[in-house]
C-alpha cells in the first residue's frame, strides 16, 4: 500500500516535519510514527469524518462575503516546547510594549514629543481615535485581547507578520479544531503531550472580570455581538457560552448616565465589563457613525466615566496600523529597554524617503504591497503573482498616497504536510497565536491557529480562493511516554466505508509561490 | 493697569420634535476654560428636561458636558453660562514671529502636523490652492502671509446669515462669496495650511461692541475665527477684521467646526421642528 509520504516533496518553504527528506524532526516524530503506515484510504475516511464534523456544526467563515467551510486539515501543526517559549515571550513582550504606546498616544504622547516615532504616522491613522483620549482603564489594560500573525521564513525563525489588537477573531476554530483532531486522531494525542487549549475561556473571563471599573466585587460580564449576520457569530456566541456569560446585541443594552445595564426578562441587570466584538466606528452612535444599528449610546462616556469597561478598548486600532508595525521594534526598545524577541518582516515605508519609494516602484512585481489600514488581507498585492496590468494601477496608487501602503519582502513561509487528494504534500502555513492580559501578565494560549493554503481545483491564483486551517500542538517538555503510546493503539473513531473517501481531487501540480496569495487571502477570515 | 473686561455668556439652544422623544444623548461644547488670556470665573450646562451631566476634557482641550435624558420630551433646551474676564488682544495680533524657514523645518512639521492637514470642512480645490501660494510669493513673513490671507477671505466672502450651514465646506464658501464666521475661518485656515502654516479653527463667543456699555445685555453670537502658529499663536478675528481681544471669548480649539460642535447628540424619536439658538452677553465691568 502506498506510503502516505510517497513522493513528498520539500517545498520553497522551511518544512516544519522534515530536516531533511524523510527524516522528521524531534518534535514530529510521534506524530510521523502514526501516520506513516496508515494508508491513505484509512486516513482519508478519517479527513473525512473530520470534515463532517465541521459542516454539521456550520463552522465557516466568511471571505469576500460569502460563507465558506474553514476545512480542517487532519496533519497537525507541532510546535516544540522551546520554540514555544520564544513565541510565548515575544508575543508577551509585543503585547506590551503596545499597551504602553497605547497609553501614552491616548494620553500625554510622550513618545511623539520624543520623536520615537513621527506624529504623522499616529495623527494620519484611519484608527487614531481621538474620542479614546482620556479614556483611562484602571488596571491599565486596552489590548485584552490580541492575535499577533506569525510567519516562519526560510530559516524557520517566526517573525511577526502583523498585530491584531481591536476585535481579533478566529478563537473558536483553536478549541474546535482540537475537540475534532482528539476525535479523529486520539492515538497521536495520547503519544505526544500537547498543550491543552481548552482553559482559554477561563482566562479571557478572569482577564475581564480582573478589568472591572473600581469597586465593582463581582462584575458582570457580556459578550457584544453585531448578531447573528455577522461572519464570526458562531465564536461570539461559543464564547459567551464557555464564559457562562451573556451574549447580547446592541438593542439589548441601555446607557443611563453613564450606567450600562442589560435588558433581560428578569429586569435590568448592570453590566460592567463589556467585551465587545463590533468595530470601534459601530459602538457608539454619540461618538462614531450616528447610524450604527448595532452600537449603544453612550457607552464611551461610560467607559470614559470608569463605570463600564470595554474590552478591547476604543482606538486600538492605532497600534496595529501597518506603518506603526515598522516602528514596534523601536516601541519595544523605547518602553521596555528590551531587545525585540521576534522580529518583524523586512518592510519598507514609502512615505518618508523619495529613494525607498522609487526602489520599491521599481520592485513592485518581487515584492507584496499592503494597504496599511486594510483589514486581515484586503487589498494586499503580491508583485511575483500580479499582472503587468494590476501592477501598473497599483502603482498608481502608491504613488498617489503612499502613507497609504508598506512593501513587504515576499516571504517563503513554512511548510507543513497536508492532506491533498490521498498523499501528503508541503502546504504553507501561518500561525495567529492568542494573547490575553489580565493586567498582570500576558498569557498566550499554548496554539493559536495555523491557516493553511491549499488550493483547491485549477491552478488559478486569485483571492476567492479560500484556506484551511489545522490544529496546532505546542509540545509540554519531556519525552513521550511508551506506556501511554503503547495504550492508545487501539482502533480510532467510528469510521465510514472507505469509498467514502474524500474525492481526490484534481493533480495540483507543482506547489509554488501562488499559495502564498492564498495564505494572504486567507488572512482576511478569521480576522 | 491691564484693560479686562468681563463678561457673562449665555448661550441657549433649544430642539422641538414632531412628537414624543424617549431619549436623547448630547454632548454641549459651550464652556470655555482658563488660559493665557481669559479666566473663567464660572460656568456651567444646564438642561431641561432635567439630566445629569458629566464633564470631561477632550483631546483638544475643550470642556464637554456630556448628558442623557430619558424622560419622553418634545423639547429639549441647553442653557450654558458663564462668567469670564477677557484680556485685550495684546501679543496676538503683533511680533515678528516665526519665518517660512522655521515653519518648514522639520521638527515644526513634526510637531503641528495635525494642523497642518487638510479636513473635510478645510480642504481646498485647486484656485484656492493657487490663492494661497500667491498671496504667500507677496509676502516676506508668515504673520504677514496670515493677516493678507484673512484680509483677503474677508474682503472676497460677504458675511450672510444663513447663506450656509454648518456642513458648509471652505470651497463651497468662496464659491458662492458668501458665509458666516465659520466658512470665513476655515477658508483662512485652509488657506494658511496650504502653505504650510499651522492654523486652526477656535469656537467661542463676541461680544458685538467695542464700547460695550457694563451692564447692558445684548444680543451676541456664537462665534469662529482662526489662530496661526507663526514662532507662538496668533489669533485675528477674520469675520470682522478686527484683533481677537476684550470682546472674545474662546470656547475651544480644534481643526475645524467638527472638532469643536456646540451641541451634538443622538436621540430615539419624531424628526427635529425646529431649532433654536440665542446668545446674550452682558459686559460686567
Amino acid at each position: 500500500m502506498a506510503d502516505l509520504f510517497e513522493d513528498y516533496r520539500l517545498g520553497p518553504g522551511w518544512d516544519e516535519m522534515f530536516g531533511e527528506a524523510s527524516m522528521p524532526r524531534a518534535s514530529y516524530e510521534a506524530l510521523h510514527a502514526t501516520l506513516q503506515p496508515l494508508s491513505s484510504a484509512e486516513l482519508g475516511v478519517r479527513a473525512d469524518v473530520l470534515a463532517r464534523a465541521f459542516l454539521d456544526q456550520g463552522i465557516t467563515f466568511a471571505l469576500k462575503g460569502v460563507e465558506r467551510p474553514f476545512p480542517l486539515d487532519i496533519v497537525p501543526r507541532i510546535i516544540a516546547a522551546d520554540e514555544w517559549r520564544t513565541v510565548e515571550a515575544g508575543v508577551g513582550q509585543r503585547i506590551r510594549a503596545l499597551e504602553a504606546f497605547l497609553a501614552d498616544v491616548y494620553g500625554a504622547a510622550q513618545v511623539l514629543a520624543d520623536g520615537v516615532v513621527p506624529r504623522k504616522v499616529v495623527v494620519t491613522s484611519a484608527h487614531f481615535h481621538r474620542e479614546a483620549a482620556g479614556i483611562t482603564p484602571h488596571n491599565g489594560v486596552r489590548i485584552h485581547v490580541a492575535g499577533v500573525d506569525l510567519i516562519r521564513d526560510e530559516q524557520g525563525t517566526f517573525r511577526v507578520l502583523e498585530d491584531n489588537v481591536r476585535v481579533p477573531s478566529g478563537v473558536s476554530y483553536v478549541m474546535e479544531n482540537r475537540r475534532a483532531m482528539a476525535h479523529v486522531l486520539p492515538e497521536v494525542f495520547a503519544s505526544t503531550r500537547v498543550q491543552p487549549v481548552d482553559s482559554y475561556p477561563a482566562q479571557l473571563l478572569r482577564a475581564l472580570r480582573a478589568a472591572a471599573p473600581v469597586g465593582v466585587s463581582e462584575p458582570t460580564v457580556v459578550v457584544l455581538t453585531p448578531g447573528v449576520f455577522n461572519s464570526a457569530y458562531f465564536e461570539h456566541a461559543l464564547l459567551a457560552r464557555e464564559m457562562g456569560v451573556e451574549l447580547v446585541e446592541g438593542r439589548d443594552l441601555i446607557c443611563v448616565g453613564n450606567e450600562v445595564a442589560m435588558r433581560t426578562t428578569a429586569g435590568e441587570q448592570r453590566v460592567d465589563v463589556i467585551y465587545r466584538r463590533i468595530d470601534d466606528e459601530f459602538l457608539d452612535p454619540v461618538h462614531f457613525r450616528a447610524d450604527s444599528v448595532v452600537g449603544c449610546a453612550g457607552l464611551l462616556n461610560a467607559a470614559r466615566a470608569g463605570r463600564v469597561t470595554i474590552a478591547n478598548a476604543v482606538g486600538n486600532g492605532v497600534a496595529d496600523d501597518k506603518l506603526l508595525y515598522t516602528y514596534v521594534p523601536d516601541l519595544i526598545r523605547y518602553y521596555l529597554d528590551e531587545e525585540p524577541i521576534l522580529p518583524n518582516v523586512e518592510t519598507y515605508r514609502l512615505d518618508d524617503d523619495a529613494d525607498v519609494l522609487a526602489h520599491v516602484l521599481d520592485r513592485l512585481d518581487e515584492l507584496v504591497i499592503k494597504p496599511v489600514d486594510g483589514s486581515g488581507g484586503a487589498g494586499i498585492v503580491i508583485g511575483s503573482q500580479a499582472t503587468d496590468q494590476e501592477l501598473a494601477r497599483l502603482r498608481e496608487r502608491v504613488e498617489k498616497d503612499p502613507r497609504g501602503w508598506i512593501a513587504q519582502r515576499e516571504v517563503a513561509l513554512s511548510m507543513v504536510p497536508t492532506l491533498v487528494g490521498n498523499r501528503l504534500r508541503a502546504r504553507h502555513v501561518d500561525l495567529r497565536p492568542f494573547a490575553v492580559n489580565d493586567g498582570e501578565k500576558v498569557w498566550v494560549l499554548p496554539g493559536g491557529l495555523t491557516r493553511v493554503a491549499l488550493p483547491e481545483g485549477a491552478l488559478v491564483v486569485n483571492s476567492s480562493q479560500g484556506g484551511g486551517s489545522k490544529d496546532t500542538w505546542v509540545l509540554t517538555d519531556g519525552l513521550t511516554d511508551p506506556a501511554v503510546l503503547e495504550e492508545a493503539l487501539d482502533p480510532p473513531v467510528t469510521v465510514a466505508p472507505a469509498s467514502q473517501g474524500p474525492d481526490p481531487g484534481p493533480d495540483l501540480g507543482p506547489v509554488s509561490a501562488q499559495q502564498q496569495q492564498q495564505q494572504q487571502a486567507a488572512r482576511s477570515t478569521p480576522c | 493697569m491691564v484693560q479686562s473686561w468681563r463678561l457673562r455668556v449665555q448661550h441657549k439652544t433649544g430642539f422641538t420634535y414632531a412628537g414624543k422623544v424617549s431619549s436623547s444623548y448630547n454632548e454641549a461644547r459651550m464652556s470655555p476654560r482658563n488660559e493665557p488670556h481669559q479666566a473663567v470665573l464660572d460656568a456651567r450646562v444646564e438642561v431641561w428636561p432635567p439630566a445629569r451631566t458629566y464633564k470631561y476634557e477632550d483631546y483638544w482641550g475643550t470642556a464637554v458636558t456630556a448628558f442623557d435624558v430619558h424622560a419622553a420630551h418634545e423639547a429639549l433646551q441647553v442653557t450654558a453660562t458663564a462668567t469670564v474676564e477677557t484680556l485685550p488682544a495684546g501679543d496676538r495680533l503683533t511680533g515678528d514671529g516665526a519665518s517660512w524657514a522655521d515653519l518648514a523645518a522639520p521638527e515644526s512639521v513634526d510637531r503641528w502636523h495635525e494642523l497642518l492637514l487638510p479636513t473635510p470642512r478645510t480642504a481646498l480645490d485647486e484656485e484656492l490652492t493657487e490663492l494661497a501660494e500667491s498671496i504667500k510669493s507677496a509676502h516676506a513673513t508668515p504673520q504677514a502671509f496670515a493677516m493678507a490671507v484673512s484680509e483677503r477671505v474677508r474682503a472676497e466672502v460677504e458675511y450672510q446669515p444663513g447663506a450656509t450651514g454648518v456642513q458648509t465646506d471652505a470651497v463651497h464658501a468662496w464659491r458662492q462669496r458668501k458665509g458666516v464666521c465659520q466658512d470665513i475661518s476655515h477658508l483662512v485656515v485652509g488657506l494658511l495650511r496650504a502653505v504650510g502654516m499651522p492654523a486652526r479653527y477656535v469656537s467661542g463667543y463676541l461680544h458685538p461692541s467695542s464700547s460695550a456699555a457694563v451692564g447692558e445685555t445684548v444680543v451676541g453670537q456664537s462665534h469662529a475665527w482662526p489662530e496661526w502658529w507663526a514662532g507662538r499663536w496668533m489669533a485675528f478675528d477674520a469675520t470682522n477684521g478686527i484683533p481677537v481681544g476684550e470682546q472674545h471669548v474662546v470656547v475651544g480649539r480644534g481643526r475645524e467646526y467638527g472638532d469643536v460642535p456646540p451641541l451634538k447628540g443622538v436621540y430615539s424619536g419624531p424628526e427635529n421642528t425646529g431649532q433654536g439658538v440665542e446668545v446674550a452677553i452682558t459686559r460686567l465691568r
